[in-house]
């Protein structure tokens, strides 16, 4: 049961972070590869808030968000400066820049050895540090940021993302300010990396820098790109479906580190064959609806 | 001090090796091979296999590991990226795309040969010759040499024989290279093969100096195409400035800092680099359109 709930919280986890990227990835075509970092930005805001202030998790919520907005706004006005596969490059560039301050600054994050001992939340006088409560928590954080942002896709300025996704001239001669949207949906998609952070970092109650890597980055990015880009549930599916992956298989009798790669190389083979086929996504793979560019 | 100058003209030379095989296949195809950083480990692992598994000799597994890497490179362009090209997607489909190779490589070779260091073991560990209070080892000679040699080789190739400057002529319009008979794709198949050729020659002598691990090919590539970045893609010569600024880099912030900024240091550089000059440094335009 202990072990469900883990994986459920797991995907809530990756939802969060999957449907926080289609923000910039997806609608606005911004393929960012330092979505790791933010969520590690927002973890290790809370971890040493909460270690060396005792703050509790409601006051370094908004904290942590407030800085991964601030450091994703900073970074957004380098990183579009540049367009396609260069803001790629650019962003991987910063993912490594992140992960090496998260690795080597000892003082502030305890470098490789990570910060211990983070404190669980409490939520008016209730300890939510049994599984079933943090996963309803969770869950409550999954929707309002599902919520949050499916009102932004379907607002006027969502239109505005998905007309830059189409054609960034045409929208800029129509009298919107790309570089300015651009900014706005970069941002947004690092202030909501921060509340998975924030989560993970109190469920875990320990974090170390090894899981905010480059290739953490490529599996979000695979999420989103399995689930389909500018499609929030396929993001949700997707999550889903990764990460009960590796399980199915180690029940299948697999070893675990073969399973793991194994995992791997089935998702790089479907991000192959989901861009070879032009269809935008697994689910749109599977019925036949076809779309002309990606 | 004399020890860092060695360092960075040794680290220049590997970099310079990666910037150009990268940039062979960069300039016909337009986007971002990430594969090729797999294709690289992929090279010293092959070595590693030949020369401890099937005790061959070190030139035959040096032969048998460069060939092995033409035909992959070769393999992910017809299969995949000419499938692609008859598509005509954007940008951003090759790279994820590419992403996606990489992956499913990296893992293969994780699972191959597991996840741990691997030591190519050539000869017994001489000290290295001394030169001028500094210490260098013959493979770090061989490896200055062979990438000086591979340089010029390159630049001349591109320059003066018909088949290089169709590589040029395919990098600056491959439309009208078709009207006018060249064959696009076979000419993108051979900057592949040229392009994993050199980057499997790049792996296998980084790999000889240090240690494997699965991730070393992709820092390589990385701190190449960094390289690239910085020089202004589109010129191969000044391919050599851009590594120069990237080893330099390195080394002096390993000297003045501390060896675990190493990294960091490459991709501010890079970071500064976009703020300062967005274009690079021969200033060719990477803006997405001219209208």
């Amino acid at each position: 049961m202990e072990y469900i709930l883990h994986i459920l919280i797991t995907i809530s986890f990756y939802t969060l972070l999957a449907q926080s990227l289609n923000l910039a990835a997806g609608y606005t075509g911004l393929i960012s590869l330092a979505h790791a970092g933010f969520y590690g930005i927002g973890a290790y805001t809370t971890a040493i808030l909460s270690t060396q202030f005792g703050l509790s998790f409601w006051i370094n919520l908004p904290l942590a968000m407030l800085i991964c907005g601030v450091i994703g706004y900073t970074i957004s006005l380098i990183a579009l400066r540049t367009v396609d596969d260069y803001f790629i490059i650019c962003t991987l560039g910063i993912q490594v820049v992140l992960f090496s301050v998260m690795n080597n600054w000892m003082d502030l994050t305890g470098g490789p050895l990570g910060i211990p001992n983070i404190p669980s939340i409490h939520f008016f006088g209730l300890n939510l540090d049994r599984k079933v409560s943090f996963l309803i928590m969770s869950l409550i954080f999954v929707g309002a940021v599902w919520f949050c942002l499916k009102n932004i896709s379907k607002s006027g300025f969502g239109n505005t993302l998905k007309a830059i996704n189409e054609d960034e001239i045409f929208t800029q001669s129509i009298g919107k300010n790309v570089y300015k949207a651009k900014i706005i949906s970069f941002t947004l998609s690092a202030i909501f990396a921060a509340i998975p952070g924030a989560l993970y970092a109190h469920y875990i109650s320990y974090i170390d820098p090894s899981i905010f890597t480059i290739s953490e980055s490529i599996f979000i990015l695979s999420i989103v790109i399995l689930g389909g880009l500018g499609n929030l549930k396929g993001s949700f599916y997707a999550s889903i479906f990764l990460i009960l992956l590796p399980e199915l298989l180690r029940y299948s009798g697999m070893p675990d580190n073969v399973a793991a790669n194994l995992r791997q190389i089935i998702y790089g083979l479907l991000l192959v064959a989901i861009m070879m086929s032009g269809k935008k996504g697994v689910i749109a793979l599977l019925s036949k609806k076809s779309i002309k560019k990606v | 001090m004399m020890q860092v100058l060695f360092n960075i003209i040794y680290t220049t030379a590997i970099y310079m090796l990666v910037s150009v095989s990268f940039s062979l296949i960069y300039y016909p195809v337009k986007f971002f091979h990430i594969a090729h950083a797999a294709i690289i480990t992929l090279s010293a692992y092959l070595v590693y296999l030949f020369l401890n598994k099937f005790s061959f000799s070190l030139y035959l597994s040096i032969a048998f590991a460069i060939l092995i890497t033409i035909f992959i490179g070769i393999i992910t362009e017809v299969l995949v990226y000419r499938q692609l090209r008859k598509k005509n997607v954007t940008s951003l489909s090759y790279f994820i795309t590419a992403i996606g190779i990489y992956v499913v490589i990296q893992n293969c070779i994780i699972l191959c040969f597991g996840n741990n260091t691997k030591i190519i073991n050539t000869s017994k560990v001489s000290v290295g010759n001394q030169f001028f209070e500094a210490y260098i080892t013959n493979i770090q000679i061989i490896t200055i040499l062979v990438s000086v040699v591979l340089f010029i080789f390159v630049n001349l190739f591109l320059s003066t024989t018909k088949t290089g400057k169709s590589i040029r002529a395919v990098a600056s319009n491959s439309n009208l290279c078709n009207l006018y008979g060249i064959s696009s794709n076979k000419v993108i198949l051979l900057s592949f093969g040229l392009g994993s050729m050199l980057a499997a020659i790049a792996g296998i002598l980084s790999a000889m100096n240090t240690n494997v691990t699965p991730n070393f090919g992709f820092n390589l590539f990385m701190y190449g195409i960094v390289a690239m970045i910085i020089s202004g893609v589109g010129s191969t010569r000044s391919l050599i400035v851009g590594s120069l600024i990237v080893a330099s880099a390195q080394h002096l912030s390993a000297f003045f800092l501390d060896t675990k900024w190493m990294e960091a240091a490459t991709y501010m550089i890079l970071i500064l680099f976009l703020i300062w000059k967005p274009l690079g440094f021969s200033g060719k335009a990477l803006k997405k359109l001219e209208v």
